[in-house]
């Protein structure tokens, strides 16, 4: 009986060895990390102004680049979920594009738009004098250009999710197409929206390359983390490393559990 | 008081097309438009409430051309399939839903009215996703309704229940629209709904509306093979007019010589449809009125509740319905050999016009 059993499990419990083994190669990496640093070291780093600034200047590019990305890529997404159109696979593949270039050459096709003679950085330049090489605009623009294609599939999920009978039921009671989405399709697509949002927030966070290429300085964590690394070795970096990695996985769980536990009603 | 037009209209969706329908539904009448799937019932729906346009055509709500008018202007109630409440509100948000834009007078002791008419009162804090078939549907009519649209179409709004929901909810829609009284459109491919909601059917299949009358004209006088085989005459029979006297016809269908009445002239190429609920079966010496009388024997007994098919070897096949107890006061059996009776009035014939027939 006990063989039977075995073998009709057998699958799963190969699988179930499997994942445990990839679930090891995420968790040891990031456990070794932060056991290695005591809270005082953590401490003593943290206080650092170079580190504080850092730490808090990518919390707050990747937030703009949240909100930037949400504004940008919930009407996209929403046309994509809904309408059938000559070149639609075109549009995707075009969303889908920044997964698949290499992060430094993804900074320097932003740097060469968004540069002073870039044909939007120059416009931009002239007219606010907004300069995108060496800010954190510049900051901003590089992190939303990798992170955008997380915004649009995962809001694009949520859209399909909704019956088109339910946003035709509310038109034949008297809303109109703006009314729909306002009050039936946002809603109802608020969690795949809110997941988007949260995964552009921690890929922009992570964002090496293509802000490397744009803006050295100010430096995001991900830079300083690589500078002092290259200049001090592996234990001045894996501090500020710990203290990111605490940081970010902090606010990304209490976000998550603020925003996908929230109960979508009107 | 709202008439609904459908002038001329064809679209085309793919593959599909929708041709030239016309129908004319009077105000505060029960139209059910009675198809197999894939006949183009919801398109013809979706035209009416504007879910899509038609490629040429109009459709006139009270001789006002509301064919490229947007849905939220045509004050149109729409029952889906799925009913299509909104999962992200209560019960009685979703009725509410629509008073936000269409003023009602007194609206809060409207719905309280409507909610006690149609028994969803304790359901007012309930959430969609809780709610069994019945209630949905009691629910997204209410949310309808309570905006006093001029038309309610309705989508084969019992197709996702059980046999015993489905039966007590048709009933129940009956009773509901008559007392609002409101024009009503109501899609299904279930001919017993037709026949028990229906003031008039249209028969639709492959985009075209192919007759349109009461349940009478459409299931006892079907125009064509094609609505004949539809509205359940599976014995359909094609032949030539043999003779004709005073109006009793002979038909030669092949194997055998069926007589109907008709004053279709000799020599015409028709086709005779008979209803498998009209045809008698006896065994031994038979004495019967019935022009049409036929030696055959049994082939296969297929038992549908306390009803059996039968199907007949008479030199041509005829299936029979009769009841599970005559089946065994008959002593039926497979191979038994019985006499097949049935009248002459009972034939139906339609005179052939080379139309091509498909099955449905």
């Amino acid at each position: 009986m006990f063989a039977s059993k075995y073998k009709t499990e057998r699958t799963l419990i190969v699988f179930s060895i499997v994942s445990a083994i990839a679930l090891i190669l995420v968790i040891a990496p990031v456990a070794n990390t932060l056991l290695s640093h005591s809270p005082q070291d953590l401490a003593n780093t943290s206080i650092q102004p170079e580190v504080y600034n850092a730490i808090f200047l990518s919390l707050y590019a990747a937030l703009f680049t949240s909100f930037a990305a949400l504004v940008l890529g919930v009407p996209l997404a929403y046309i994509l979920a809904r309408k059938q159109f000559a070149g639609k696979s075109i549009v995707e593949s075009l969303v889908d594009l920044p997964l698949v270039v290499p992060h430094t050459v993804a900074g320097i096709a932003v740097l060469l738009v968004w540069g002073r003679t870039g044909i939007f950085g120059a416009p931009i330049n002239d007219i606010f004098g907004v300069q995108f090489y060496g800010t954190v605009a510049g900051i901003i623009v590089a992190m939303l250009f990798v992170s955008f294609p997380f915004m649009v599939n995962s809001a694009r999920e949520g859209f399909e999710g909704i019956s088109p009978d339910i946003e035709q039921a509310a038109r034949t009671l008297g809303a109109s197409p703006f009314e729909v989405f306002r009050r039936i399709s946002l809603p109802l697509a608020f969690r795949g929206i809110m997941v988007g949002a949260l995964l552009v927030w921690a890929r922009a966070i992570s964002e090496f390359g293509a802000v490397y290429i744009i803006a050295y300085y100010p430096m995001t964590a991900p830079i300083l983390i690589a500078d002092q690394y290259l200049q001090f070795g592996l234990k001045a970096s894996s501090a500020i490393a710990a203290l990111l990695l605490i940081i970010t996985l902090i606010v990304f769980v209490l976000l998550r559990f603020v925003i996908l536990k929230r109960k979508v009603e009107e | 008081m709202t008439s609904v037009e459908v002038q001329n209209a064809y679209l085309k969706l793919g593959q599909f097309n929708l041709q030239d329908i016309n129908l004319k539904v009077k105000s505060e009448e029960f139209f059910v438009i009675l198809g197999p799937s894939g006949a183009g019932k919801t398109v013809l729906l979706d035209l009416i409430a504007g879910f899509s346009y038609p490629d040429t055509g109009k459709i006139l709500v009270d001789d006002e051309d509301v064919t490229f008018l947007p849905i939220e202007k045509r004050r149109v109630g729409y029952m889906f399939q799925d009913f299509a409440l909104f999962p992200n509100m209560s019960v009685l948000k979703n009725i509410k839903f629509g008073t936000r834009y269409y003023k009602i007078p007194n609206v809060e002791n409207r719905i309280g009215e409507l909610m006690e008419l149609l028994d969803i009162v304790q359901l007012r804090n309930r959430h969609p996703t809780t709610l069994s078939g019945g209630e949905k549907q009691r629910v997204a009519l209410a949310r309808s309704l309570i905006l006093e649209p001029k038309i309610l179409l309705l989508d084969e709004p019992l197709s996702s229940l059980d046999a015993r929901t489905k039966e007590a909810l048709r009933d129940e829609i009956k009773e509901i629209i008559e007392k609002v009284g409101i024009t009503t459109l109501y899609v299904t491919h279930d001919q017993v709904e037709a026949i028990v909601l229906a003031d008039r059917i249209g028969i639709m299949h492959d985009g075209r509306l192919l007759q349109v009358g009461s349940s009478d004209q459409v299931f006892d006088k079907p125009q064509d093979e094609l609505i004949a085989r539809f509205v359940g005459m599976e014995n359909i029979f094609k032949g030539i007019v043999k003779a004709n006297c005073d109006g009793l016809i002979s038909v030669d269908v092949g194997n055998a010589i069926i007589e109907a009445v008709s004053d279709i002239a000799v020599g015409n190429k028709v086709t005779l449809g008979i209803r498998p609920e009209n045809i008698t079966l006896q065994v031994g010496e038979t004495i019967s009125s019935a022009r049409n009388i036929f030696s055959g024997k049994v082939k296969q007994i297929i038992p549908l509740g306390p009803i059996n098919k039968v199907k007949i070897d008479c030199g041509f096949m005829l299936n029979a319905l009769i009841t599970k107890r005559s089946s065994e006061f008959l002593l039926l059996s497979k191979d038994r050999e019985i006499k097949v009776l049935f009248k002459a009035s009972n034939v139906y014939v339609i005179a052939d016009d080379d139309r091509l027939f498909g099955d449905i």
